[in-house]
């Protein structure tokens, strides 16, 4: 038993360069070799499913990016999922970016999704209307006089000229909004700044670590559904019946969830002993 | 797959393995990784909002395309301090003016974000750096102004209205939605996590048991914090896995594989020589 708890207390105190390792080695094999683990779509991801099913075609959605390629894994997957149901219902989409880089993040999805998968016309059924550096003031503007933050989309058209854009001055135009959000500015700030003042119905995709910041919004009612990480993107993607980079990425992200926890038993069991030996002499 | 999509995929793969590089130690490929991103990443941003905002929305405002041929004396001048511009920088200040949709006369207005723009740019001469507080403090006070109604109405009325939890017409007890156990879960934990950040009494006797359950929440909710941290990060390395194995193929020329062994050669000799260079 001895030998057993010097095991432990000289395993708990491991070079972490192997936990590294291990790691990398847990997340890469689930790529190479899928498990196919099950996908059961929590209520807040429903909950956005449901809110866009029941918008008609024709209806307008506002969808803002605010990620770059440093959480592209998190929330590009899921952005991508939305805009496949928003078009497989025919709403218009209109995208705004408050991250420069958000810009070229719905330049990609857009291409892939509007352009290649459901072939919609540019102006007609989707609009990119670009990046507005500003962060709230710029959603502040948006809800007073669209056309006052955006003269011309991210093409350079004049946003008179552009079909799709008859009858939009506010946000309150609009009959739905999403904001796929890193960070700030982002959701917190639509939600002050638009969702609560012109009561359009919200929805939001974060990163994991922001979905407690954010999950206090959604229990109160003032966001409908939140997509959390890359589980909330493959549960979207299970409920939109189109599997994704989200969903295949799940594997690994459940066996490594089960090899971290693993270490934080462990190390605490290695504590816990080696606190009682320190005790004990 | 053109040339460029392939120079591409070896960069983001040395840049990836550069910054994990790190997880071994201080090293050069993270360095180098670290200084292209800090400079890319300034250039790209200062770029973005010189041709999203600045030439667009202020010079465009202020420039605008004439309606007719300039008259009077002093929009003469105004346009003539445009052509020396354009002179100058032909892109940025095209000729006749910047049509960008913002009508054809001049926004005056918008002199005064050009002039406290230019204030804080003078906080690097040390002579005039005072002229930034100006810029800085409209800043920070159009911020505070901004800012103060929107977290009245959605932080403080909306997360009050949000706390006032039902206990009638639900079930007892949910996994997923409102119930009346979970109501009183939100209940206990709103007033003991708020009686925790009372700090006018001393958390002894009832009113400490009664604090110390507001401890418990508040750490429930570092956990779900801690554990929400991990995924995220699992999930970016996931991100990146899942690019290293696309472009350590065939069409990329192997570029993971190939970048990742010279890698690990030069760091292995970088190692050895400087075990060499600390015993010496």
């Amino acid at each position: 038993m001895e030998k057993f708890l010097d095991f432990i207390v000289r395993a708990g105190s491991l070079d972490r360069r192997y936990i590294f390792v291990v790691i990398a080695f847990v997340v890469i094999m689930p790529l190479f070799y899928p498990l196919g683990l099950p996908i059961r779509p929590t209520v807040s991801s429903k909950t956005i499913y449901d809110t866009v099913e029941q918008l008609e075609a024709g209806n307008k959605a506002l969808v803002s990016f605010e990620y770059g390629p440093s959480t592209k894994p998190e929330i590009h997957p899921m952005a991508v999922a939305l805009l496949r149901h928003l078009f497989e219902k025919d709403v218009k989409v209109y995208v705004t970016c408050l991250w420069p880089d958000g810009q070229f993040m719905a330049m990609e999805a857009l291409a892939q999704v509007a352009e290649n998968q459901y072939h919609k016309e540019y102006g007609v059924d989707y609009v990119l209307l670009g990046f507005r550096p500003g962060n709230e003031a710029v959603i502040k503007g948006l809800v007073s006089n669209f056309r006052k933050v955006y003269t011309v989309d991210a093409r350079g058209n004049f946003l008179d000229d552009i079909p799709m854009m008859d009858g939009i001055n506010q946000v309150g135009d609009f009959d739905y909004l999403f904001s796929a959000s890193a960070g700030y500015p982002g959701t917190v700030e639509w939600v002050q700044y638009a969702a609560d003042p012109t009561g359009v119905t919200m929805g939001t995709g974060t990163t994991s670590i922001q979905v407690n910041e954010v999950m206090p919004y959604v229990q109160s009612g003032q966001i409908k559904g939140i997509l959390g990480g890359m589980p909330g993107a493959a549960e979207y993607e299970k409920l939109i019946g189109q599997p994704g980079i989200g969903t295949s990425g799940m594997d690994a992200q459940s066996v490594a969830h089960i090899v971290i926890v693993g270490f934080i038993i462990f190390g605490n069991i290695s504590f816990f002993v080696e606190r009682r030996r320190a005790k004990k002499y | 797959m053109n040339g460029s999509e392939i120079f591409g995929a070896w960069v983001a793969v040395f840049l990836t393995l550069g910054i994990f590089s790190y997880l071994y130690k201080d090293n050069p490929f993270y360095k180098i990784a670290e200084h292209i991103f800090v400079g890319v990443s300034a250039g790209y941003w200062m770029s973005m909002f010189f041709w999203t905002q600045i030439q667009p929305n202020l010079f465009g405002r202020l420039w605008p395309v004439p309606e007719g041929a300039i008259s009077g004396f002093f929009m003469r001048i105004w346009y003539g301090i445009y052509d020396i511009f354009g002179f100058v920088l032909p892109r940025v200040f095209p000729d006749g003016g910047i049509d960008k949709g913002h009508g054809s006369d001049p926004h005056f207005l918008y002199l005064l974000p050009f002039i406290l723009g230019i204030m804080m740019l003078l906080s690097v001469v040390s002579k005039w750096s005072w002229m930034a507080r100006l810029g800085i403090a409209y800043t920070v006070g159009m911020a505070a102004g901004l800012r103060a109604y929107a977290f009245l109405n959605s932080n403080v009325l909306g997360q009050l209205k949000g706390s006032a939890v039902s206990f009638v017409n639900i079930p007892w007890f949910s996994l997923t939605d409102a119930s009346i156990f979970n109501n009183i879960i939100i209940l206990i934990g709103t007033i003991t996590g708020l009686l925790y950040f009372y700090f006018s009494k001393e958390h002894t006797g009832h009113f400490g048991k009664v604090t110390r359950v507001g401890i418990y929440f508040l750490m429930i909710s570092f956990g779900a914090s801690f554990g929400f941290a991990v995924m995220g990060r699992i999930s970016l390395l996931i991100g990146r896995f899942t690019d290293l194995i696309s472009y350590g193929g065939e069409n990329y020329n192997y570029a993971s594989l190939w970048v990742l062994l010279v890698m690990i050669v030069l760091l292995t000799v970088w190692t050895i020589k400087g075990d060499k260079d600390t015993a010496s």
